[in-house]
């Protein structure tokens, strides 16, 4: 028997029944009313087993006048197929069923389903969705109660079953009354299912909507609804700040805040035109703080479900500091291109230094490793693409001093490396200097080295020496011829001056001066060889001795000639360590030297002799003796020969050996001698001695 | 002094040696010259010499030390002056050690004469002393 559409019409006892259970608002009251009904009709007890989609379990929900194990029966599952209760509740139909004995009690089953006339809100706003309760009710489907699910909204349909005991001789039309109770019990409880499910779903909307604002709310950057004339339907808080006029009215924030809505409105009319998503900067007034703000706003357009356009969702995002940020980066960009420009002018002005420069140069990284290499210093080490086992040593040998100057402690160092030329094959020396260049933090980033060749010095020492020796050699050379001459002229010369002395007083008085021109003259011969032996003679003691006092000595020694000559002398004496060498000799260089410059300075003028010392280090130290007058000066072309045997300025006065004889002492002693001289200004004749140590 | 002081002077310069002997006997010395070596040898075993004053450079690589020492092999004390034209400094130091005054050419006369006197003066006293 099929469930029929229509309801038996209720009659007495059942309109009361009807008019009851129309009175129920609430589903879970509609089973109780129920059984209370069905007893009412004289049926001894009922109950409703109800399914639980969940585990498919069938229980007992609600019962009237049933014992524990009366329930206990109706204890079931959706899948016991060979319980009549299921299977009846699977088929939807109805039954009656009869007890085994013929006294024994009969039942009533009947199965309740959610149907309804009416589809449900949503089935009939998506026109065409099939509404679960649509389904039931038509029975178009023979349904499986697992898949009591609506296609349209999701809804589980419920699904139960009403078991009444009947009465003892109920008749056909005891059990219509009864069917037609069930029926519309079925009915309104469908009705009540739907608008209980309508208020659950309004009770989600509400979350939802609550869950949506409170998101809204807690963005920073303004969010505004508006429709489609661009009126703000809803914005938050962050908007309010910038669109919604404040309650305590002042006239700037008002002139700020319909500012601000005129600029976006505008902004969103512009950007409707354009079409879909779209963002556009806009400046707007804070109403609060009265600052300008720049906002990136992007809108979207809303549309209804129906696909009917409903406003604009428009998000502003605060980007003052990021077009700053933006605006920062850029200028800073700009000053480093700048700075990059200069480090590049730099950089090639440095590079056009290093390819001038004339020495190698290699520039190490803090790891000692090769960062830049002039061409000079490729030739030595090689390039990339093609290195000799020569260049391999040279790289090695350069490596080993720059890595242990590069962990060493000093700034600077400087040493010598041999290196091989791989063009000539030939053992070049040269002057490693490397300095360090030290980054912000203190620590070596390079090392920079120079490679000094010293081929050429070395060869302009060794010609200094070879010139020196030479000099020297001439020097002796000249004085052994001029000791010879002297030794000669010596022996002639002494049995001369025994003439001499043999003939005192035995001259006639009108000879005498004649005598005496002999004399006078033999005596200067005599001096002239004297002189010339006295360089050989090194019969004074060699040892120290103090200048000061050898000074003193001469000057004291020349008092009178200077005086004579109008000549002031000047003393400056400094504290000096004793000087080794022979006091003698060197009062000979002093006294040829002042003898020099007295003659010098025909009329007057000044000598002045300066001692003073000079420390190259602690163990080099030299005692300078400056010997200067105001006289002619020394002729430019002179210079260079007056340190020569027999060259002389004074004509027939000088034998041209003085200086000659200066010269060779100082050098003798180990010293050096210079001579400034400037014509009609004066001489300055320097001796550097070395100091005994 | 009973008798005039014997002087030997040796100088392989014939007019140096005239001419010191000039002079020397000028001061009233008994003076016997020699022109080499060989000569000086010979006065000095035949003759009685009270001093020498002997040139250092002779001939034929000789020397004035040489004829010094053997007047002193006859005569330890007997005094001698040397007189040179070009002194090493070796030769000075071994006139030093020797006790033998050295002059340098072109000599002073004066200081010549005046070291001989001094120097008979010193060997008289010593020999007189020695003598009682």
């Amino acid at each position: 028997m099929r469930v029929r559409s229509h309801v038996p019409e209720l009659i007495g006892k059942g309109r009361r029944s009807a008019l009851r259970l129309l009175g129920i608002e609430r589903s879970e009251e509609i089973f109780p009313v129920l059984l209370e009904e069905v007893v009412a009709l004289g049926h001894p007890r009922a109950l409703v087993a109800g399914v639980n989609f969940e585990n498919s379990e069938i229980t007992p929900v609600a019962s009237l006048n049933c014992s524990q194990t009366f329930l206990q029966r109706f204890h079931s599952s959706l899948f016991a197929m060979e319980t009549p209760a299921v299977q009846i509740l699977h088929s939807q139909h109805p039954a009656h069923v009869h007890s085994r004995s013929k006294r024994g009690p009969e039942f009533y089953y009947y199965p309740l389903i959610y149907r309804n006339r009416t589809a449900c809100w949503e089935a009939e706003r998506s026109r065409g969705g099939k509404c679960i309760a649509v389904e039931n009710f038509h029975c178009h489907l023979k349904l499986q109660l697992q898949q009591q699910v609506c296609g349209v909204c999701e809804m589980r349909a419920y699904a139960a079953m009403a078991v009444v005991e009947l009465k003892r001789g109920a008749d056909e039309g005891d059990l219509a009354e009864l069917r037609a109770l069930l029926e519309l019990a079925n009915r309104y409880l469908s009705r009540l299912f739907k608008v209980e499910h309508y208020q659950n779903r309004m009770v989600d909307l509400e979350t939802t909507i609550t869950q949506m604002q409170t998101v809204m709310e807690s963005m920073t950057d303004p969010v505004i609804l508006t429709d489609p004339q661009h009126r703000v339907i809803t914005q938050n808080k962050a908007a309010e700040r910038y669109f919604r006029l404040p309650d305590e009215v002042s006239e700037g924030r008002v002139r700020a805040v319909e500012l601000n809505n005129l600029l976006f409105s505008a902004a969103l009319s512009s950007m409707a035109v354009s079409g879909g998503d779209s963002s556009r900067d806009m400046t707007l007034v804070d109403a609060i703080e009265g600052d300008e703000v720049l906002f990136e706003a992007v809108s979207a357009p809303s549309f209804a479900p129906d696909g009917r356009r409903t406003g604009m969702v428009s998000v502003l995002r605060d980007v003052t500091d990021l077009r700053r940020a933006d605006e920062e980066l850029r200028a800073n960009y700009d000053k480093l291109r700048q700075a990059e420009e200069v480090v590049r002018q730099d950089r090639d002005r440095l590079n056009l230094v290093i390819e001038n420069v004339g020495d190698p140069i290699i520039v190490c990284d803090r790891d000692a490793k090769s960062a830049l290499i002039d061409p000079l210093a490729q030739e030595l080490l090689g390039s990339q693409h093609g290195r000799s086992p020569l260049h391999m040593r040279n790289q090695a040998k350069l490596d080993a001093y720059i890595t242990k100057f590069t962990y060493s402690f000093s700034d600077r160092e400087s040493a010598p490396l041999q290196l091989t030329h791989p063009g000539t094959l030939q053992e070049v020396e040269y002057d490693a200097r490397s300095g360090k260049i030290y980054d912000e933090r203190g620590m070596v980033a390079y090392t920079v080295t120079v490679l000094r060749d010293l081929t050429a010095v070395r060869r302009l020492e060794q010609l200094k020496l070879e010139r020196r020796m030479l000099e020297m050699e001439k020097f002796a050379a000249a004085g052994r011829l001029a000791g010879t001459i002297a030794h000669e002229v010596n022996n002639p010369m002494e049995a001369i001056k025994n003439c001499i002395f043999l003939l005192t007083d035995q001259i006639r008085p009108e000879a005498a001066p004649v005598y005496e021109i002999l004399k006078g003259e033999t005596e200067r011969v005599a001096r002239i060889v004297r002189q010339m032996l006295g360089l050989y003679r090194n019969t004074d003691q060699v040892g120290n001795f103090d200048v000061n006092s050898v000074v003193e000595d001469t000057l004291m020694l020349f008092t009178r000639q200077l005086e004579r000559a109008g000549v002031r002398v000047e003393k400056e004496l400094a504290v000096l360590p004793p000087a080794l060498g022979s006091a003698d000799q060197i009062r000979q260089v002093l006294s040829n030297l002042v003898v020099n410059a007295k003659d010098s300075m025909t009329k007057s003028g000044v000598l002045h002799v300066r001692t003073r010392l000079v420390s190259r280090d602690q163990l080099q130290q030299s005692i300078i003796i400056s010997v200067a007058d105001s006289g002619c000066g020394i002729a430019k072309n002179m210079v260079n020969t007056m340190f020569e045997p027999f060259v002389t300025t004074k004509g027939e006065r000088g034998t041209g050996l003085g200086l000659w004889i200066v010269k060779g002492i100082v050098e003798n002693h180990g010293g050096k001698l210079r001579v400034r001289s400037k014509v009609g200004k004066g001489t300055v004749f320097s001796i550097a001695l070395p100091a005994a140590v | 002094m009973k008798r005039k002081c014997n002087i030997l002077v040796v100088d392989d310069e014939p007019n140096v040696l005239l001419t010191y002997r000039l002079i020397l006997q000028r001061q009233g010395y008994e003076v016997c010259a020699a022109i080499s070596s060989e000569e000086a040898r010979r006065a000095i075993a035949e003759q009685e010499i009270d001093l020498l004053l002997c040139d250092l450079s002779l001939e034929k690589q000789e020397n004035g030390f040489d004829v010094i020492e053997l007047a002193r092999q006859k005569d330890p004390a007997i005094p001698a002056v040397l007189l040179t034209g070009y002194a090493t400094p070796e030769a000075t130091e071994h006139a030093q050690e020797l006790a033998i005054p050295i002059l340098f050419k072109p000599i002073d006369i004066r200081e010549m004469l005046d070291t001989i006197s001094e120097l008979l003066k010193e060997h008289y006293e010593r020999q007189h002393k020695a003598a009682g």
